[in-house]
């Protein structure tokens, strides 16, 4: 369990403010923001690495505040690795296990045990100046993992890995989470992996958390349009809602016109005036011709281009605007896609969320 | 292409230039020693005084260098503080001054005119014409080659490893002798023997303060002066071959780092 409570810090002139943020025991929290947003500070916070000047931080039930990093109890994973040169991999992992009085055959066993787990048994004898990136990351959570901490805070842990390393780290990090039963905190700058990880979702910008949820509920209902573009809800569209009709069962929202150059939706909102509309790319159904439906808006649009990745294909359309949309690639071939036709894009009015 | 090489010409003449003027007055007073003056300077006991007093005072200085200037050293690479660029400024101060100019500083700071040196005297302790003159000569002239290598040597050291050794468990001079010191220790060293070397070929800052008893490179001066350029030679060369063997091990230190 990780808690913060208004933690504040300045490390030169870089300033973190009033970070609360709650992590249950067992968890995984992902910390998402642009590089310079002050992610990495933010985990030296909780490490006891980078002196705080207010608030509070609780790990695993316990005021750490005071309490120096070789107390806390807390691992931690730099993007970088920093594995020491000057020892081998099995004295890298074995290090935190040196201090505490551990029998050389515990120890021994210790460092053994996490190797096969993470696949890299034939390292040990080894030094770490030669080891591929994908290796020094596992010597680096072999390291971070051997004392057997309740927490494990992890740096951009995928950042310079290809992608196949990262979906093997990404698999295993997440089995040595449940099996184990530590609490991680992970900063990315990636909010897919924010989605495929994170229980508690937290996005930072200028070293202060703007929206914090369930990664479902950041990655629906972003509150600003910073968040909305930078978790890579692909249609952020400025415009003007104007109240178009009165309010519904629920008083709270009523229905409303979206207007934005060369584009008109019907939206539901909950206030009037300047917004940003947010349309999730998968949200944008196309077809041939337009069906009549009330409760959709139906966009007249040109495909630009097509993009395919996998199973989604990617459309660029025009709809006076430009927009993306995500069809299944199956639907893709069905329909017969190709750039330059002229569609129909139709989305529910209850699928565009305006913040 | 042809161009290049004209230039490469050039430039290996140019230095070829430099190196002789390195090389030659060095080996010119290597050969000139005869056998019989070298054997009669190594049965000289002033000279074997001189020498074991250089070695003495330089060592001492070195060490009086390193408990005051390696943990200042470490504080310049790793910690942001105002002033710390004027400090830094301060400690390299000696190198721009000249030394019987720093030689005159020095007695007038140390000499019993002046409170410090005063004190000092009442407590036994008294530099001007004394063998501690000699010792706060060379630390003042060699300090700012220690402190500057070693605070290289620790700015090299990644600070993040400290955190992860902290991290995992260390207190902070358990991590700073587990990671940071094995790592910078061998540039740290390096520092030690330059400074040290700095010490031995001390001469304007001491012939000032302290002319005798005589360091090696006063006992030299004062041949030369009383007797000429044949009876300084040979002390000249036994100087110039303790100077030559510290500098053979600090290239082989320096070899071993980069490999």
């Amino acid at each position: 369990m990780i808690r913060l409570e208004a933690v504040g810090l300045r490390v030169g002139t870089f300033e973190l403010r009033d970070i609360t943020l709650d992590v249950p025991r067992g968890g995984y929290g992902l910390v998402i923001g642009p590089s310079g947003s002050g992610k990495t500070t933010l985990l030296e916070a909780v490490a006891g690495l980078a002196p705080i000047k207010s608030g509070r931080i609780t790990v695993q039930g316990e005021d750490v505040t005071n309490r120096p990093p070789e107390r806390r109890g807390v691992g931690v994973v730099y993007q970088r690795y920093h594995l020491f040169p000057h020892f081998s991999v099995a004295d890298n992992i074995g290090y935190g296990l040196t201090q505490s009085r551990h029998l050389k055959a515990e120890r021994q066993a210790r460092v053994h045990e996490l190797a096969a787990g993470l696949g890299i048994e034939h390292l040990l004898e080894r030094g770490v100046r030669h080891l591929s990136g994908g290796e020094a990351q596992r010597v680096a959570l072999a390291r971070a993992l051997a004392p057997r901490p309740h927490t494990l805070l992890l740096d951009e842990p995928f950042a310079s890995l290809d992608p196949a390393t990262r979906q093997d780290m990404r698999h295993l990090l997440r089995t040595v989470h449940e099996s184990q039963g530590i609490t991680v905190l992970q900063v990315t700058h990636d909010f897919d992996e924010a989605l495929r990880l994170g229980d508690v979702v937290a996005v930072m910008a200028d070293g202060a958390i703007v929206q914090r949820g369930t990664p479902e509920e950041v990655f629906r209902y972003p509150n600003s349009a910073f968040v909305a573009r930078f978790i890579g809800a692909a249609n952020v569209i400025a415009g003007m809602v104007t109240r178009s009709g009165s309010a519904g069962i629920d008083t709270r929202t009523f229905p409303a016109e979206f207007r934005s150059d060369g584009l008109a939706l019907d939206v539901i909102a909950d206030r009037e005036g300047p917004a940003h509309a947010v349309v999730q790319p998968e949200d944008l159904v196309l077809s041939r011709e337009s069906h009549a439906s009330s409760a959709r808006n139906h966009l007249a649009a040109v495909v630009l281009s097509m993009e395919r990745a996998g199973p989604l294909t990617y459309v660029h359309l025009d709809a006076g605007r430009r927009l993306l949309a995500a069809v299944t690639t199956q639907s893709a071939e069905t329909m017969g896609l190709a750039a330059g036709d002229r569609i129909v894009a139709t989305v529910k009015a209850t699928a565009i969320h305006l913040v | 292409m042809r161009r290049m090489q004209w230039g490469h010409l050039l430039t290996a003449g140019l230095g070829a230039v430099l190196v002789l003027f390195i090389v030659g007055p060095l080996l010119r007073l290597l050969f000139r020693a005869s056998p019989a003056g070298l054997l009669a300077a190594f049965q000289d006991p002033e000279l074997g005084q001189s020498i074991a007093l250089t070695l003495f005072t330089a060592t001492t200085a070195t060490a009086i260098g390193i408990v005051l200037g390696v943990p200042l050293a470490y504080l310049l690479a790793r910690t942001r503080f105002p002033g710390r660029r004027l400090l830094q400024g301060i400690i390299d101060l000696p190198v721009v001054v000249p030394h019987p100019v720093a030689g005159i500083a020095l007695v007038l700071f140390l000499g019993r005119r002046s409170p410090l040196g005063g004190a000092l005297a009442e407590l036994g302790l008294e530099f001007v014409s004394h063998v501690p003159g000699i010792v706060a000569a060379m630390l003042f002239v060699s300090a700012p080659i220690l402190v500057s290598g070693a605070r290289e040597a620790f700015a090299a050291v990644d600070p993040h490893l400290e955190r992860v050794a902290r991290s995992l468990g260390d207190r902070p001079w358990t991590a700073f002798r587990r990671v940071t010191l094995p790592l910078a220790g061998r540039g740290v060293l390096a520092a030690t023997v330059l400074a040290w070397a700095r010490s031995v070929s001390e001469f304007g800052a001491i012939v000032v303060i302290t002319y005798n008893p005589k360091v090696a490179s006063v006992f030299v001066f004062d041949r030369f002066t009383s007797f000429g350029l044949g009876a300084a030679i040979p002390a000249a060369v036994i100087l110039l071959l303790v100077a030559l063997a510290v500098f053979a091990i600090v290239r082989l230190l320096d070899t071993r780092e980069l490999e």
